[in-house]
C-alpha cells in the first residue's frame, strides 16, 4: 500500500491563516481556521485544486507574508510581528489602492472559506441549517 | 481507450442548448449523439459543500476569470446538464424589444419568427414546469424584497424558475439534491436518451473533422465521432469560439463581441434573523430598471463559502462580520453590460478579457444606490458596501448616495459573470459575423452552433429560457435541411 503523504502548510503560512481567523475564541461564537479543520481542508485543497487556483493561493500568502507588513511600513515577513500588527498589516494588504494586492487577499479570503464556511461548527454559529 | 462511432447528428455540449437540441432530433428518429466535456453527475451525488461542487461541477473549479482592468469570475457548469445544474433556473422569455433590436438592427426577425420562439417556450415552460417561486419557500432573503418592492411600487415579484417541488434549501449553485430543478440533467438529457441518444460525457472534443468544406465529424483525446448529417456545437459562448478557432473556421468576428451580465452583491444587515438559507435561491426580483437602467435586482443566497468571503474585514473584524451573517440578507444587481470583451485560445490556453465600461460602471453605482435604499426599506440596520473607496458599511438610505459618486474604475467593485453571449454571432451577411440565419457557419457546410454565441446582444435577463428555445428552433431548421 502506497502511503499517501499528507499536504501541509509551512508556518508563514499558518500564521497567516491564524491571523485571518484567529483560534482562541476572537469571538465566542466563531471558531477559528484552525479549530475549524482548516489543516484537513488544505491537503484536500492541495491534492485537488485546478493549478492556477493553487497557484492564486500561493501568491496571495506571498503577498501577505512579504509585500503586506510594507504597506504599514513595517519589515516583513510577517511573522516578525504581533497579532495587533499582522492584522492591521492584512487589513492593508485587503483595503490597498492596488487592485491586484486587494484581489490577493480576495483570493486569500476565498480560499480559506471554502475550507471554513464548510465546517459545520461554523455553519451552526451562522445560521446555516 | 479508444472509440469511434458514426451517428447523423453529433452535438457539441449537454447544457441548455446541446440538450434542447436533442430534445427535438431525438424526436425525428435521427441517430444522434451528445458529447460533454465534463462529468456525469446524478442528483443524490450532490451535497451541502462548496469545495466539491466546484472541483466536480464548474469549469476551472470556479476559478475560470475574465481579465481586464479587473479580474471578473466566469462562472459556468462542465459537467452533464452544463449550467443548468449550477444556476438557478430562473426562466425569462425574451423580452420584446430585445427581440425588435434584433429584427431591427441585426435583420434576424426571419431567421427568428418570434411566433416560433413562442412556440418553444410555450413546450418549454410546460414541461419543465416554469411557475413563479411559491411563497412557501420564500424564506424571509426574498420576503424582505417583496416589502421593500411593495413599500415603493416598483415591478417586479416572485422569479418564475423551471423548478418543481421546491425545498427551499437554497443550495441551487451546488447542484440540486432534491432533483426538483428542472435541469437539463434530470429533463431534455434523459428524454433524448430514452429515445436512442448516445451520451458521452467527459469527452472533450478538440477539434472538428472536415471534408473538403464539410464537417463531418469531431475528434478528442481518444476519440472519433463521424457525423453523417451535420455537426451541432452547444458549448457555450466561451468554449463555442475556441473549438471553432482550433478547427480552422476563420472570421473576424470569432471569439469578438464577448457580452454579458456582470453581477455585484450587496448585503444588508438586519436587527433580526434572516436565515438566508432557508427559502428559495434566488426567488424574487425588482425589474422595474431592467429597461431604463439596464440592470434588474435580484435575491441571491450564496453558499456560506462564498458568502463568508464577500464579507469585510480581517481577523477580529472579519469574524465580527461573520457573527452577522444569520442577520444578513443577500441581494445582487444584475447589469446589461454594454461592454463587448473577447475570447481568445493562444499558446498558454484560453483568454477572456472582459472591461466594463464607464458607462456600465455608472449605471451600475445607480443600481447600487437604489439597492441600499430598497435594503434599509426593508429594514436593515446597515448596508456592506463592498465597494473600495467608499465607507465599508453606511447606516441610512440618505448614505445611499454615496453610491452615486462611487469610483469609475471596474476594480472598485466585486463582479462576477454567468450569461455570456455573442462570440460566433449570427449574421445575415458573413463579414459581420460567424454563423448564417440558418445557423450554419458561413463558407462551410455542416457545421452549426446553436448556443448563446449565436446572440448579437445579451439581454438583459436570465438567458436559459431563450438559449433552450432559439437552439429548439435551430435543431428543427437543422433536421430539416442537413
Amino acid at each position: 500500500m502506497v502511503r499517501r503523504s499528507r499536504k501541509k502548510l509551512g508556518p508563514r503560512a499558518r500564521a497567516v491563516i491564524d491571523t485571518m481567523l484567529p483560534s482562541g475564541a476572537a469571538h465566542r461564537m466563531l471558531p477559528g481556521a484552525f479549530e475549524a479543520g482548516f489543516d484537513d481542508f488544505y491537503d484536500e485543497f492541495a491534492r485537488t485544486a485546478v493549478a492556477p487556483m493553487r497557484l492564486a493561493f500561493g501568491t496571495a500568502l506571498f503577498a501577505a507574508i512579504w509585500v503586506a507588513p510594507i504597506l504599514i511600513r513595517r519589515l516583513p515577513p510577517l511573522t516578525r510581528h504581533s497579532r495587533a500588527d499582522r492584522e492591521r498589516a492584512l487589513g492593508a494588504l485587503a483595503t490597498s489602492g492596488s487592485p491586484l494586492l486587494r484581489q490577493l487577499a480576495t483570493v486569500l479570503k476565498g480560499v480559506i472559506c471554502l475550507g471554513y464556511g464548510a465546517d459545520p461548527a461554523v455553519r451552526r454559529a451562522i445560521g446555516y441549517r | 481507450m479508444s472509440w469511434s462511432d458514426e451517428f447523423d447528428f453529433v452535438i457539441v455540449g449537454s447544457g441548455a442548448a446541446g440538450a434542447s437540441a436533442a430534445r427535438v432530433l431525438a424526436d425525428t428518429g435521427a441517430s444522434l449523439a451528445i458529447l460533454e466535456e465534463g462529468p456525469a453527475v446524478t442528483s443524490d451525488e450532490f451535497g451541502d459543500r462548496a469545495f466539491p461542487a466546484f472541483r466536480r461541477l464548474y469549469r476551472d473549479m470556479g476559478a475560470q476569470v475574465a481579465r481586464g482592468r479587473t479580474v471578473i469570475p466566469i462562472l459556468q457548469g462542465s459537467c452533464l446538464g452544463g449550467s443548468t445544474v449550477i444556476n438557478s433556473g430562473i426562466s425569462w422569455r425574451m423580452p420584446e424589444e430585445v427581440w425588435a433590436d434584433w429584427r431591427d438592427t441585426f435583420g434576424l426577425g426571419a431567421a427568428l419568427p418570434l411566433a416560433e420562439l413562442h412556440r418553444h417556450w410555450d413546450r418549454i415552460e410546460d414541461e419543465l414546469g416554469v411557475s413563479p417561486t411559491p411563497e412557501a419557500v420564500w424564506g424571509r432573503n426574498n420576503r424582505l424584497m417583496d416589502d421593500a418592492r411593495r413599500a415603493r411600487g416598483l415591478a417586479g415579484g416572485p422569479m418564475r424558475r423551471s423548478v418543481v417541488g421546491c425545498l427551499g434549501t437554497a443550495r441551487c449553485q451546488l447542484g440540486c439534491a432534491s432533483g426538483s430543478k428542472q435541469s437539463m440533467l434530470v429533463t431534455y438529457l434523459p428524454y433524448a436518451r430514452e429515445r436512442g441518444a448516445v451520451i458521452r460525457p467527459g469527452a472533450r472534443v478538440d477539434r472538428i473533422l472536415w471534408s473538403g468544406d464539410r464537417a463531418v465529424g469531431v475528434q478528442g483525446r481518444g476519440f472519433t465521432v463521424t457525423a453523417r448529417r451535420a455537426v451541432i456545437v452547444a458549448a457555450s459562448a466561451i468554449q463555442t469560439p475556441t473549438l471553432l478557432a482550433r478547427s480552422g473556421v476563420r472570421s473576424r468576428h470569432l471569439g469578438l463581441h464577448l457580452q454579458g451580465h456582470p453581477g455585484t452583491p450587496l448585503i444588508g444587515v438586519f436587527d433580526d434573523e434572516v436565515n438566508m438559507w432557508s427559502g428559495a435561491t434566488q426567488g424574487y426580483e425588482i425589474d422595474a430598471y431592467r429597461q431604463a437602467g439596464r440592470f434588474k435586482v435580484e435575491t441571491v443566497s450564496l453558499p456560506p463559502e462564498t458568502f463568508l468571503a464577500t464579507l469585510p474585514g480581517v481577523g477580529g473584524s472579519w469574524v465580527a462580520a461573520m457573527a452577522q451573517a444569520s442577520r444578513a440578507a443577500s441581494w445582487a444587481v444584475a447589469l446589461r453590460a454594454y461592454a463587448h470583451g473577447e475570447v481568445r485560445e493562444g499558446r498558454f490556453g484560453r483568454t477572456i478579457r472582459f472591461d466594463p465600461e464607464t458607462r456600465d460602471i455608472e449605471n451600475l453605482r445607480r443600481a447600487l444606490r437604489i439597492t441600499a435604499e430598497l435594503l434599509f426599506l426593508a429594514g436593515a440596520r446597515e448596508v456592506i458596501t463592498g465597494v473600495h473607496g467608499l465607507p465599508e458599511r453606511i447606516t441610512s438610505a440618505d448614505q445611499a448616495r454615496l453610491f452615486e459618486d462611487g469610483p469609475l474604475d471596474p476594480a472598485a467593485y466585486l463582479f462576477s459573470m454567468s450569461h455570456l453571449f455573442g462570440t460566433a454571432r449570427m449574421s445575415v451577411r458573413p463579414a459581420e459575423g460567424v454563423v448564417g440565419p440558418d445557423f450554419g457557419v458561413h463558407g462551410v457546410r455542416g457545421l452549426y452552433v446553436v448556443d448563446s454565441s449565436v446572440f448579437p446582444t445579451n439581454l438583459g435577463v436570465n438567458p436559459q429560457l431563450t438559449i433552450m428555445a432559439i437552439a429548439m428552433h435551430a435543431a428543427e431548421r437543422i433536421a430539416a435541411a442537413a
